[in-house]
């Protein structure tokens, strides 16, 4: 029954997200087109006055790496941002409702809140990175680029880190008692992954959490074209993380007080 | 099955250094409407979440319909309705909505009281939770708890926003309905008339201890007021007084039993005897659990005889 309500809940917000996913995703793949054109257009020019480097197939790839960027970088923003806010509304719409008592008297199992929390935020998460990945397909193939399945090599890494930060938000308003202070702890959190280790090679030259570091980052650095090396190590790592916050919200929710 | 709906022993829940429930021993009958009075902050509703597994007990003993606390909770919440002292559902739901929510988690829920209760409460079904009024909230609230079936319904200040007229339909249907068929009501409320009304039983409790716990009868036949006036104020030990109170003229001596006894001790003593009164609910309560401290006058008030 919590999964009704939690999607009755959610759906409008989702549908939201996949929406502006789309609608990014096609504005992207437009923009393709047009530089696509343009570099055609150069490409015909440099090989008409013999400038040997800068030959057709170079050129139809610019379209492919400004397409790989928007599924990386882009799609990073994305994980990121789904992760984080649909990890916090969930269990902290019933903080912030005031309605956790009322759900946690319900003769049902506490696990199951979690559960169903992670059953409808996780795939509305893969949904929405997804939905600015799947419109570049189109627009890849309109330009000759290279195959799309290089393309969708990167969205495993994105689902991944979404999950990561889905969990770890999520847990955080689970025991933080409300979105917004799990909001900031989430935050806290990204930014200290994101800067410590930089500051503590910078400040007291140790690289051992650096490089650990830039190697969970392979995931999403060398998962897109070429599909030279896909990094299952990186990747499963984060996957961990995903699982290791699902454990402890299914931890935390055993005993908390409300 | 024992007969006891609540049983707790010594319960103890702590927040850090404040302990909100110190000891708590607590006989619910089953069948019975049970009265569970306090003041502000007594630990009432710090009980009722502990029963209800929405806290975790510090230490002690605690059952609930013949459940462990910590072991049998889902048994538990199966068994009991429960209207919390927050009236708060999910506001985007409309009751009907909210309904179908809850009705799947009780095997013994019954869409035929729904149907009747909507109508008797005169709950609008079809308006989102968020735009009703606190009566309306309290009322759908109520709905729930009363259609799931329970054995024991444990109501935290259920009059809550509640019209007189919703009010003595509640009363009626909770004795009329509930009672009736054996099943147990825990009320915890401020309100002594809607208490003093309907409950068989009545606990008293007092930073986390209960002061009294006794059948409302008994009250009615036994408890009485003495007024006594006298140059010098006695000492008096007596397992039958709880409660002193001292004016400028007199002294009120509330007796649990054997009043004339004690009044022939206060005589005995020098005291004059002015009248010995039957006394409400609201006057043990307010003697029990009534802060010592100068009234107006600069006298003190009632004092509990065991302070």
């Amino acid at each position: 029954m919590y999964q009704w309500k939690a999607w009755h809940d959610s759906r409008a917000r989702i549908t939201l997200y996949i929406l502006a996913a789309l609608g990014s995703g096609i504005l992207f793949g437009l923009n393709v087109i047009s530089d696509a054109n343009m570099h055609t257009y150069w490409a015909v020019l440099y090989a008409a006055t013999r400038r040997p480097f800068l030959n057709y197939d170079f050129c139809m790839d610019l379209p492919f790496w400004m397409l790989d960027w928007v599924v990386r970088d882009c799609g990073q923003i994305a994980a990121l941002l789904a992760g984080l806010s649909l990890g916090a509304c969930s269990v902290g719409g019933e903080y912030g409702a005031g309605t956790m008592h009322f759900v946690l008297t319900r003769p049902d199992a506490r696990r199951n809140l979690v559960l169903t929390d992670w059953k409808v935020g996780l795939p509305a998460m893969v949904i929405i990175v997804g939905g600015l990945a799947f419109p570049l397909l189109p627009f890849l193939a309109l330009v000759h680029a290279k195959g799309p399945g290089n393309i969708l090599a990167g969205l495993p890494a994105l689902w991944v880190l979404g999950a990561a930060v889905y969990g770890l938000s999520y847990f955080t308003t689970l025991a933080a008692g409300s979105a917004a202070k799990g909001l900031t702890l989430s935050v806290a959190v990204l930014l200290t992954f994101s800067f410590f280790p930089t500051a503590l090679n910078e400040w007291w030259h140790s690289d051992t959490l650096l490089r650990a570091t830039e190697w969970t980052l392979r995931a999403l650095k060398n998962n897109a074209w070429p599909l030279t090396s896909f990094e299952w190590g990186a990747t499963a790592f984060w996957l961990a993380v995903a699982a290791g916050f699902l454990g402890a919200s299914l931890a935390w929710i055993r005993q908390r007080e409300v | 099955m024992n007969d006891l709906a609540i049983h707790t022993e010594g319960l103890v829940k702590s927040f850090g250094k404040t302990c909100a429930v110190a000891g708590l021993n607590l006989k619910v009958p089953r069948g019975a409407v049970y009265g569970f009075l306090g003041r502000n902050g007594a630990g009432k509703t710090t009980t009722v979440k502990t029963l209800l597994g929405l806290l975790r007990p510090s230490a002690g003993f605690a059952e609930v319909l013949g459940y462990d606390i910590r072991g049998d909770l889902l048994a538990i919440l199966e068994c009991t309705g429960f209207v919390p002292e927050n009236k708060t559902l999910f506001g985007s739901l409309t009751p009907a909505q909210i309904v179908h929510f809850n009705q799947g988690y009780f095997p013994k829920w019954s869409n035929e009281l729904v149907a009747r209760y909507a109508d008797l409460f005169e709950i609008p079904m079809q308006t989102p939770f968020s735009k009703l009024s606190l009566g309306n909230k309290t009322k759908v609230c109520h709905l729930l708890a009363l259609c799931q079936g329970a054995d024991l319904l444990i109501l935290d200040e259920p009059s809550i926003g509640l019209d007189p007229v919703i009010t003595d339909l509640l009363l009626r249907v909770l004795v009329e309905d509930h009672v009736s068929e054996g099943k147990t009501v825990f009320l915890s409320s401020h309100q002594l008339a809607e208490v003093e009304r309907i409950a068989d039983w009545v606990g008293i409790i007092d930073k986390g201890k209960i002061l009294l716990e006794t059948r409302l009868e008994d009250v009615r036949q036994n408890y009485r007021l003495i007024r006594a006036a006298g140059d010098a104020a006695p000492a008096i030990s007596s397992a039958d007084l709880i409660a002193v109170q001292s004016s400028e003229n007199f002294r009120s001596y509330l007796v649990t039993r054997e009043a004339e006894d004690f009044a022939a001790m206060l005589r005995a003593k020098g005291m004059t005897i002015l009248e010995i009164l039957p006394v409400r609910l609201e006057e043990v309560f307010l003697g029990l659990a009534r802060k010592e401290v100068p009234c107006i006058s600069g006298k003190p008030g009632m004092i509990p005889a065991h302070a």
